[in-house]
């Protein structure tokens, strides 16, 4: 269905302009409580770095931001649009590259695109201009026309970005993009990231590879067993350590 | 376009590219020929089938004549209840006033022989009494004391046709509608969380309940297509494949009241199939355990597919028409019979397999909208 983005927002944005902004969120799965009152803020045209072990509740935090989960409690604003209340209207402004490389094998690189293209109510005039550009962009231009089935991890890996960024949105998230990846294919996405910076989206990488987070993070977030550790620029939660990994196993008290 | 016209365009596309579906549709087409083509050249090969049996004593005059005109042949043996276990189909010993059978009811060629065998005596002793009862000055149609004359008011041919359609075509209808389309149905729900695409598809601004139109339209539409291609294909066998004994091409007469109630029920069963199949994988990891799953719809099925066969009179109130799968068979069956439509059972079975649509419908989209569909993943 096709529909026009509001050009001004519902709400106001978040506090101090965050183009993300998570306040005391919480949820529960099953038994397990997941998240257990999480709050920051993203800004636009910076990597905002998610980190924590595996379990601490990174991909929940991403799947509440992106609508595909509710909070029990507290609350998501993506530009000043409230995820209870304009769910659509966030899915809009978001994309999201998950570590599972999923995509529909027989499909070409290029109908995978314009599928989640389309889905996102692109038209006609502009669907093609944004699938051309961003097959351009990611250089996928020798494989656009081969089934996914027949593509690499890497060059699945594009399709899974492209169809993410397709429709330009101002926010975009990455989580543990690169975990599936060879050393190559790793590098494009760190620099696809560092590119979205530049072009003033905020970008919110998640992960537990903490040397990347230190080379591309400007502000971080620690989470762990759902609740906030550490929070504020690499640099600071770096501090007295002498890397990234030295802070998070003091923090998260590892032996 | 619509966020459901789009999923519907690009889950055609695929399923069009699935040599899975390819391959059930294809066979489904070319399955129920086989199937015809196989029992024709059996009943044809029965029916021209020379028996064997073996006899010791003395033959009464004239009936080997009887025997040979019949297709048995006799055999002389030295033991024919030792014969007839194996070596010949039936054994017989003729004594001077009686006749002695012996035959293996377990063997389908001693069975046929047998009813071959009856029809030599009854033949063999109508002709000894006419014989006996003339030369005695009697006329022999005093054994035919209320001769009866047969006005068929149909071709009894024609008559057997329908009967054969009514149980082969509700029942060829019924299970393509569900195996049609149950690979194209998993691929596009449990697929997609077997891909790792299903994230990616509900993060888009597309609503959910569009999202599960497209999905269940497209697989109705490739279940109608297998269900129709099967029966095009047996209706256009039949008039072709020649049956032992028929005589000639089996009669096919399918009227074109009977013809739109089979299309409009094939819709409405594809339509609920799909929600339910859609539902069930959406259940589902994977494809295989979507298998799992779908496999008891099997049986749900195909038992009432099969009640026309079991009890062929059978003639319910309204009520039964309720019951779902089994309504679509007798308005079916009733429709090919007697070649016109009971509008009252008619308009029962559709609201019927409307409802069930609806409310398989309802509960694959509580499943496709809950939480744990993407935390189970």
């Amino acid at each position: 269905m096709t529909q026009t983005i509001p050009t001004k927002p519902v709400v106001s944005w978040g506090p101090l302009g965050a183009a993300v902004a998570v306040d005391h969120l919480e949820k529960q799965l099953g038994s397990n409580k997941v998240l257990r009152g999480i709050s920051f803020q993203a800004h636009s045209g910076e990597i905002f770095g998610l980190l924590g072990p595996n379990g601490a509740g990174k991909t929940t935090t991403l799947r509440l931001i992106c609508t595909l989960l509710a909070p029990d409690a507290g609350a998501v604003e993506v530009l000043g649009f409230d995820t209870r209340t304009a769910a659509q209207e966030v899915r809009r402004r978001v994309g999201v590259v998950t570590a599972e490389i999923g995509v529909y094998p027989r499909l070409t690189a290029r109908e995978n695109i314009t599928y989640f293209a389309e889905l996102t109510g692109l038209l006609d005039g502009q669907l093609s201009k944004n699938v051309d550009a961003v097959i351009d962009r990611l250089d996928m231009g020798s494989f656009a026309t081969q089934r996914a089935e027949s593509l690499s991890s890497g060059q699945k890996q594009k399709v899974a970005i492209a169809r993410a960024i397709v429709h330009d949105p101002p926010v975009l998230m990455f989580d543990e993009p690169t975990s599936n990846l060879d050393v190559l294919a790793s590098r494009e996405v760190r620099e696809f990231m560092i590119e979205s910076r530049a072009r003033g989206k905020c970008v919110i990488f998640s992960t537990h590879v903490l040397h990347d987070a230190e080379r591309l993070c400007d502000r971080i977030t620690i989470i762990h067993e759902g609740r906030v550790v550490a929070s504020g620029a690499t640099t600071d939660v770096r501090g007295k350590f002498l890397d990234l990994e030295d802070s998070f196993l003091s923090l998260v008290d590892a032996p | 376009m619509s966020s459901a016209g789009i999923v519907f365009r690009k889950e055609i596309r695929e399923i069009l590219r699935d040599r899975r579906t390819l391959i059930a549709i294809g066979l489904a087409a070319l399955a129920t020929p086989i199937v015809l083509f196989v029992i024709s050249q059996v009943s044809t090969k029965t029916a021209s089938a020379t028996y064997t049996a073996g006899y010791s004593g003395s033959l009464p005059a004239g009936l080997d004549v009887l025997f040979n005109a019949t297709g048995l042949k006799l055999v002389p043996v030295d033991d024919p209840a030792t014969a007839a276990k194996h070596q010949v189909d039936i054994g017989l010993v003729f004594t001077g006033s009686r006749v002695d059978e012996y035959y293996d009811p377990t063997r389908q060629s001693a069975q046929l022989a047998d009813v071959r065998f009856q029809t030599v005596l009854s033949k063999y002793d109508g002709a000894k009494i006419a014989a006996s009862l003339q030369q005695h000055g009697v006329d022999p149609s005093v054994l035919d004391p209320l001769p009866v004359s047969v006005h068929p008011l149909s071709s009894p041919t024609v008559a057997a046709g329908n009967s054969f359609l009514s149980f082969f075509l509700p029942y060829i209808l019924i299970t393509m509608c569900l195996t049609g389309g149950l690979s194209a149905a998993l691929d596009t729900s449990a697929g997609e969380r077997e891909r790792k695409t299903l994230e990616s598809l509900l993060l888009t601004p597309a609503p959910r309940n569009q999202i599960l139109v497209g999905k269940i339209v497209a697989v109705t539409v490739i279940s109608l297509a297998a269900a129709l291609a099967a029966i095009a294909s047996m209706l256009i066998a039949l008039t072709q494949i020649r049956f032992g004994g028929a005589g000639g091409a089996f009669p096919v007469q399918l009227s074109a009241d009977a013809g739109v109630v089979m299309v409009w029920l094939a819709i409405l069963l594809a339509a609920s199939f799909s929600s339910v199949t859609v539902a069930l994988g959406t259940l589902a990891r994977n494809f295989r355990q979507g298998q799992a799953y779908a496999t008891p719809l099997y049986f749900i099925t195909i038992f009432p597919a099969s009640i026309v066969l079991f009890i062929p009179d059978f003639n319910p109130n309204l009520a039964y028409y309720l019951i779902p799968i089994l309504n679509a068979v007798l308005v079916l069956r009733d429709a090919i019979v007697h070649g016109a439509v009971n509008w009252g059972a008619l308009s029962v079975t559709s609201i019927s397999l409307v409802v069930t649509g609806a409310l398989s419908f309802y509960a694959a989209l509580k499943l496709f909208t809950r939480e744990a569909l993407l935390v189970r993943s």
